[in-house]
């Protein structure tokens, strides 16, 4: 700002942010890359007076003189509104390694000026809190004489998981006596990209991910399915066989829904699954929220809606005026329109409410699952407050619902799904194997497999998180070709099988030593161990120290 | 066949079952005592056969009947052969080291696991989890098994070297002589086997075909084997090359490089295949998204430099009421034009020398944006002093339309000369003698020398010809001249003044009646003064008190005052003080009481609170509002053909009422014509100028004001601060762009008459947006691409 300019409440330093550019004099070629790669115009070219000040001896005859000089350089501003989110593209594409963004360690004033014209902050990420009790959890049973004790390099595992409503074998002789209905069950490997919409995700992303998927399920034999999330579904991957790697989502928007109804009777294979959203882990209570800058044309089409419209979705379902209606209509009509051939789960966020819900889905005989979507979960767009402090932590849940499961002698007949926050921290084979043991038969992703896959640079310090603004550095979250452009769908596809081949190394890893080879060990919480007495307690597992 | 020293051990005696240890020891003392074949009469001792470490050349046959236990033979020793003549139990063979050991019937789990070297025999089927953990040791011969029927489940797991021979022959399973899952984590050695199998490690073992050299060992050894376990018979049944498959580990770097397909080929072979060309989406669009890098150019910059120059009007002109392009004139003097620069101000006004350089003051400098830098504004007094010389314009010829301007003061003249630049005939009237209004009659003559005020007054007259002075317009009067002329021009100014209803107002002179009369000299002021309302025209009438002899010289006001500029700073230099605030009680002979009870002594009181216009002879139909006469945004009244400007609309500067003139007489010039003229083809164009009044003001950050020196404070020539304009919104070719550009992609075209376009070349430009942050002016913006869709 100019020295004599007047102060506002919201005049910010440098110093005042949470991200700070630090640009060297001596090795910049002021190239132009930086500031033409960043994303929120966070630096821009400065032009910089100094004064050099030449004062000699004083047995010198001269005069002292100061001389004034122009030099050219990286300027961060410091407007709050094109603050630097820390994203470091500008280090990424500079030559010489003469800028880049530091965190600062002191404690930011910009968080007091995110809510220009009384708007509150709204971003993409996560909870922003390393914390994790998933990545407290140990696996403490190694059974090396107990069990056999399996050789995870070598030995040969299949790492599968049921999605579907599994009837007891009374019930199932039963129904097969009668030539009655058997609710249907997949067979699907146990981490499930969860939904992430085309729209929220750039078409490149999109088809990476679908890709990855295709090669992991045709090239691999890993069964690995991926949610559509509410965006619907392009009319292509609908009427392919790769439909059955994909769980239709369906959410309170019902965006997209008129074209997969239209695609019904073209289908050549049934979807994996329906997933019926009722609530994001990231934002609970509230409804998804593409801005009308990110529904272009392509967009449009998919979802079935003019293009250059805002797509909000209503926090509920519309229609439904109790939770017995709510799940049992729902979950009806998903089912009759695949001819009860397709799984239906509603899918929540977690909260202190999940039990009523799973009791309910125990009395419905249609319901497949429940997935439950804990507070750490990501988003592409929520407001601050909703992603930071609302919902509920995805552990406790998943164990509470798993032991009533248990109490009501259901564990193995309703599968749980978890998710929310699984790997936020680099460790996603022991998050998800923690969150398995605790009861979940399976375990959605999405912030890793974007940060995995694609190079997405958010964290949970707060690092980028702009994907509700369309600018996404890497193209993950943009609609905008310049900018989607720069993430090639092979190479996504790629890291996806790469992602999944590790992670399924690891989780035999886990397993192996249990003597598991060809079951999951769901619920198997004698394995796990905690040091912290109160959330062993609470988790009902070992405290160990 | 020479006779062999043989001893004979039984596992069971009188007292029952030998413990394994004392079988062990026993064998051990035999082996020592010289035996070369020791008979045991098994009775499940473990390890028989084992560890017989000679250290002689003797060969040590054992020859086991009866029920062997777990591990015979484990870690056996070269020179050590073991006879089992019936069944065995687990782990036969269990890390053996050398020993040759025949089985004449079935062995149970584990067979051979760990072994290093040796040869097992075995003359039926093996159990689970078979030759697994095997090695090689290259110091030594590679270790075998022989089996003569089918291998159990997880048959050589993790074998890492060696030989295994499965001959098939009567097995388990018909369908599968290597059982559930062989060769998982299998890294070494080679497994012949004849007869099907129903899978194996696909990841770790593969196929060979038999070669020769294998055939050779396979049959030669085929015929040891089967003389070993006494089955010759069988060779020709076995010895069938084609029934004979090989299963060899991968190598390490097998393993890694796979035989799967690459995503590229997936993407081609299988996903573009299913989907149709263009993949996921190719039917909803045809946008390339392909790859492109970071850094782009052309369509694929996120963000494009426009060259904005002349699109803003700059903030010295947008700051001056009379709406003068002060930038433009500056411009004309850095190209040396500096008559033009100086005349070109008559366009604008008619005292360009009264008022810009003395009068005025000069919004234009306080809403220059080097002030925003700390910086000094550029002195346009030093170029509006010039003008006093300037010629009058050469005037167009009339239109024949005439107007009547009631008032000439500096609202009058210059809605007056402005419609006659326009070419229509303008008649003045004013009620005083002498033309200019206030400049003349009210302003101290310190402020303006009344040599400058001449000449320019001297330049009106020659332009206006047709001037009406002491003429009081009546309400009938004002009828008539609004019939005789086309239209009306109000501009008779505020001559009433305002006063304070106290005792003893009669004694307080108006301001206005004050400065007129100490003009002409007949006012008298005593020693002490003291002025009630403390604003500009408060400052002027203390000015003036000084110069007539008055030393005691008051301000007072009720609030601090508002005075500013040169007015405030002539009176605080005469050593007039300010008081404030007071409120006044009453006026007496001896001065002004204030509320409080203080007496400010005074000879004289003047009051300068402002004054209202004289509206009377104005028609009642004519809207006034709160003593002003209404206008609306071209200063035209309720009656479309009376116009009002200056004091009479509402009180401002000397320059507020220059450019209502020239407002008013742009519209009524317009409406003559019938539509608003184009100023840049009329007599402006004359000058080498380029005028707007209808463009925005620039952002003042757009400029860039480090290139210029902090230090000057002064300017003392027409150069000296046209040097110092930053030329906002208007290029001045500094180059600064061309060179600071990292890819050199802004190109400077030549235009005709001198001027000249700049354009950033879309192949080059990245984007980076570092012309726009460079340029003093404040040329360059950097916008948005346009969406790519």
């Amino acid at each position: 700002m100019p020295s004599n300019a007047a102060v506002t409440p919201s005049t910010l330093s440098r110093l005042d942010l949470p991200w700070q550019i630090n640009w060297d004099i001596h090795t910049c070629t002021l190239c132009g890359r930086c500031t033409a790669v960043c994303p929120v115009n966070a630096i821009e070219l400065g032009v910089f007076r100094k004064r050099n000040m030449t004062t000699p001896f004083f047995a010198e005859k001269t005069r002292p003189r100061s001389d004034f000089s122009i030099y050219y350089g990286i300027r961060q501003r410091t407007d709050p509104g094109y603050a630097c989110v820390g994203c470091s593209m500008c280090n990424l594409v500079c030559p010489n390694n003469s800028i880049e963004a530091r965190r600062s360690d002191t404690f930011d004033m910009l968080r007091f000026h995110r809510d220009r014209a009384g708007q509150p902050r709204t971003r993409g990420g996560r909870r922003n809190s390393p914390d994790s009790v998933l990545d407290q959890i140990k696996f403490i049973r190694i059974s090396m004489l107990t069990d056999p004790a399996l050789d995870a390099g070598r030995h040969e595992f299949e790492m599968r998981t049921l999605i579907g409503r599994i009837l007891s074998p009374a019930k199932a002789i039963n129904a097969r006596r009668e030539k009655g209905w058997i609710p249907p069950v997949r067979e699907v490997y146990p981490l499930l990209i969860g939904g992430m919409s085309f729209g929220a995700l750039s078409p490149n992303m999109w088809e990476g991910l679908q890709m990855g998927v295709a090669y992991l399920n045709e090239e691999l034999n890993m069964p690995v399915r991926m949610c559509t999330g509410e965006g619907g579904c392009p009319p292509r991957l609908l009427r392919s066989r790769f439909l059955k790697y994909v769980i239709l989502q369906i959410a309170s928007g019902y965006f997209g829904w008129d074209e997969i109804i239209h695609a019904i009777p073209e289908m050549k294979e049934d979807p994996c699954a329906v997933e019926i959203k009722y609530g994001q882990g990231a934002k609970p209570g509230d409804g998804g929220l593409l801005q009308w800058h990110k529904v272009n044309r392509l967009i449009a089409a998919i979802r079935g809606v003019p293009p250059g419209v805002s797509l909000p979705s209503p926090p509920t379902h519309q229609t439904k005026y109790s939770i017995e209606e709510a799940v049992a209509k729902m979950i009806q009509s998903m089912s009759m329109a695949w001819g009860f051939r397709v799984p239906v789960y509603p899918k929540i966020s977690a909260s202190s409410t999940s039990l009523s819900v799973l009791n309910n889905l125990t009395r419905n005989p249609y319901a497949s699952g429940l997935a439950i979507d804990g507070e750490d979960g990501g988003t592409g767009a929520a407001y601050n407050v909703s992603m930071n402090h609302m919902g509920h932590p995805v552990a406790s849940n998943i164990r509470d619902c798993y032991l009533n499961l248990v109490k009501l002698g259901m564990q193995n007949e309703l599968p749980l799904i978890a998710g929310g926050g699984t790997g936020k921290n680099g460790n996603l084979a022991a998050n998800a194997a923690a969150l398995i043991m605790l009861g979940a038969s399976a375990v959605q992703i999405g912030k890793y497999i974007m940060q995995a896959s694609a190079g997405c640079l958010g964290t949970e310090g707060d690092r980028c998180n702009i994907c509700n603004i369309g600018r996404c550095p890497k193209g993950i979250t943009s609609q905008d070709p310049r900018l989607y452009r720069r993430l090639d769908p092979e190479k996504v596809a790629e890291r996806v099988v790469d992602v999944y081949v590790a992670f399924d190394t690891e989780l035999k890893k886990i397993v192996a030593p249990l003597g598991r080879s060809t079951s999951l060990p769901i619920g198997m919480s004698d394995a796990l161990g905690i040091a912290h007495k109160s959330a062993a307690e609470r988790l009902h597992i070992k405290y160990v120290v | 066949m020479s006779t062999l020293t043989t001893i004979s051990l039984k596992g069971k005696d009188s007292s029952g079952r030998l413990a394994s240890r004392i079988l062990e020891e026993r064998i051990q003392e035999a082996v020592r005592s010289g035996a070369e074949k020791i008979k045991i009469e098994a009775f499940g001792q473990h390890g028989l056969g084992g560890r017989i470490f000679l250290t002689d050349s003797r060969q040590v046959k054992i020859e086991i009947t009866g029920s062997p236990g777990q591990r015979v033979g484990a870690m056996g020793s070269p020179g050590t052969s073991i006879e089992v003549c019936g069944p065995a139990s687990d782990d036969i063979g269990w890390l053996n080291a050398g020993a040759e050991i025949v089985v004449h019937g079935y062995a149970t789990n584990g067979v051979c696991n760990a072994m290093a070297q040796g040869r097992v025999f075995i003359g039926g089927n093996i159990g689970s989890r078979g030759m697994t953990m095997t090695k090689h040791n290259p110091r030594f011969s590679s270790p075998e098994l022989w089996v003569l029927g089918s291998a159990g489940d997880y048959f050589a797991e993790f074998m890492a070297g060696g030989v295994a021979v499965i001959c098939g022959f009567e097995p388990q399973d018909p369908d599968n002589v290597l059982g559930y899952r062989p060769c998982v984590g299998m890294v070494g050695g080679r497994i012949f086997f004849r007869g099907p199998v129903r899978e194996y490690s696909q990841a770790d073992a593969r196929l060979v075909p038999l070669n020769d050299e294998d055939w050779q060992w396979l049959s030669e050894n085929l015929t040891l084997f089967l003389s070993r376990i006494n089955k010759d018979h069988l060779l020709e049944k076995l010895l069938v090359r084609q029934e004979w498959q090989c299963l060899t580990a991968r190598t390490p770097m097998e393993k890694i490089g796979g035989k799967t397909r690459s995503m590229t080929e997936f993407r081609t072979q299988v996903w573009d295949k299913e989907l149709g060309r263009g993949g996921l989406i190719g039917d909803l669009t045809d946008l390339d998204r392909s790859s492109i890098p970071l850094i782009t150019t052309a369509d694929l910059r996120r963000y494009v430099p426009v060259w904005e120059h002349r699109k803003y009007t700059a903030p010295c002109q947008a700051s001056c009421p009379t709406g003068i392009p002060v930038q433009e004139r500056w411009r004309l003097i850095r190209e040396g034009k500096v008559d033009e620069a100086v005349d070109s101000a008559l366009a604008f006004t008619p005292f360009p020398a009264s008022i810009c350089g003395y009068l005025c003051p000069n919004l234009c400098m306080q809403g220059c944006t080097k002030t925003l830098g700390n910086l000094k504004p550029v002195d346009i007094t030093i170029l509006g002093k010039q003008g006093a010389g300037s010629k009058e314009p050469d005037l167009p010829p009339l239109s024949g339309k005439k107007v009547a301007v009631i008032g000439g003061g500096p609202a009058g003249i210059s809605a007056a000369w402005q419609l006659r630049l326009a070419g229509h005939e303008s008649v003045v009237y004013d009620l005083e003698k002498v033309l200019g209004g206030k400049m003349s009659t009210a302003i101290p003559e310190q402020r303006i020398p009344a040599s400058v005020l001449d000449l320019e007054l001297e330049r009106v007259r020659r332009v206006i010809p047709h001037v009406h002075m002491g003429q009081k317009l009546s309400g009938k009067e004002f009828e008539q001249l609004k019939n005789d002329y086309d239209y009306v021009v109000l501009a008779a100014g505020a001559q009433k003044p305002r006063t304070i209803p106290v005792p003893g107002s009669e004694r307080i002179i108006p301001a206005l009646t004050f400065l007129k009369q100490s003009r002409q000299g007949k006012q008298d002021v005593g020693r002490r003064v003291v002025i009630i309302g403390a604003g500009n025209v408060g400052c002027d009438v203390a000015t003036e008190a000084h110069r007539l002899g008055a030393e005691q010289i008051t301000l007072i006001d009720i609030q601090e005052p508002a005075s500013f500029g040169k007015e405030r700073q002539e009176a605080e230099r005469i050593g007039a003080s300010f008081k404030y605030p007071c409120f006044t009680r009453e006026v007496t002979d001896e001065g002004v009481v204030l509320t409080t009870g203080e007496l400010i002594p005074a000879d004289t009181v003047v009051i300068s609170i402002g004054d209202a216009p004289e509206l009377d002879f104005l028609p009642e139909s004519l809207v006034i509002d709160r003593g002003f006469v209404q206008v609306n945004e071209i200063n035209q009244t309720s009656d479309p053909k009376v116009f009002a400007i200056g004091d009479i609309v509402r009180p401002g500067l000397l320059t507020d009422a220059i450019g209502a003139g020239r407002k008013a007489a742009l519209a009524i010039d317009g409406l003559i014509r019938g539509k608003i003229p184009d100023r840049q083809t009329s007599w402006l164009k004359k000058y080498d100028m380029e005028y707007s009044e209808t463009s925005e003001r620039i952002d003042y950050s757009r400029m860039t004001l480090e290139y210029y020196d902090p230090r000057a404070t002064d300017y003392n020539d027409l150069g000296g601060c046209a040097s110092q304009c930053s030329s906002c919104g208007v290029c001045m070719d500094c180059g600064i762009c061309d060179v600071i550009c990292p890819t050199g992609a802004i190109e400077r075209k030549d235009l005709k008459s001198g001027k000249l376009e700049r354009t950033a070349n879309p192949e080059k430009c990245i984007g980076c947006g570092f012309c726009g942050k460079c340029c003093p002016c404040g040329i360059w913006d950097l916008v948005e691409n346009q969406p790519l869709e």
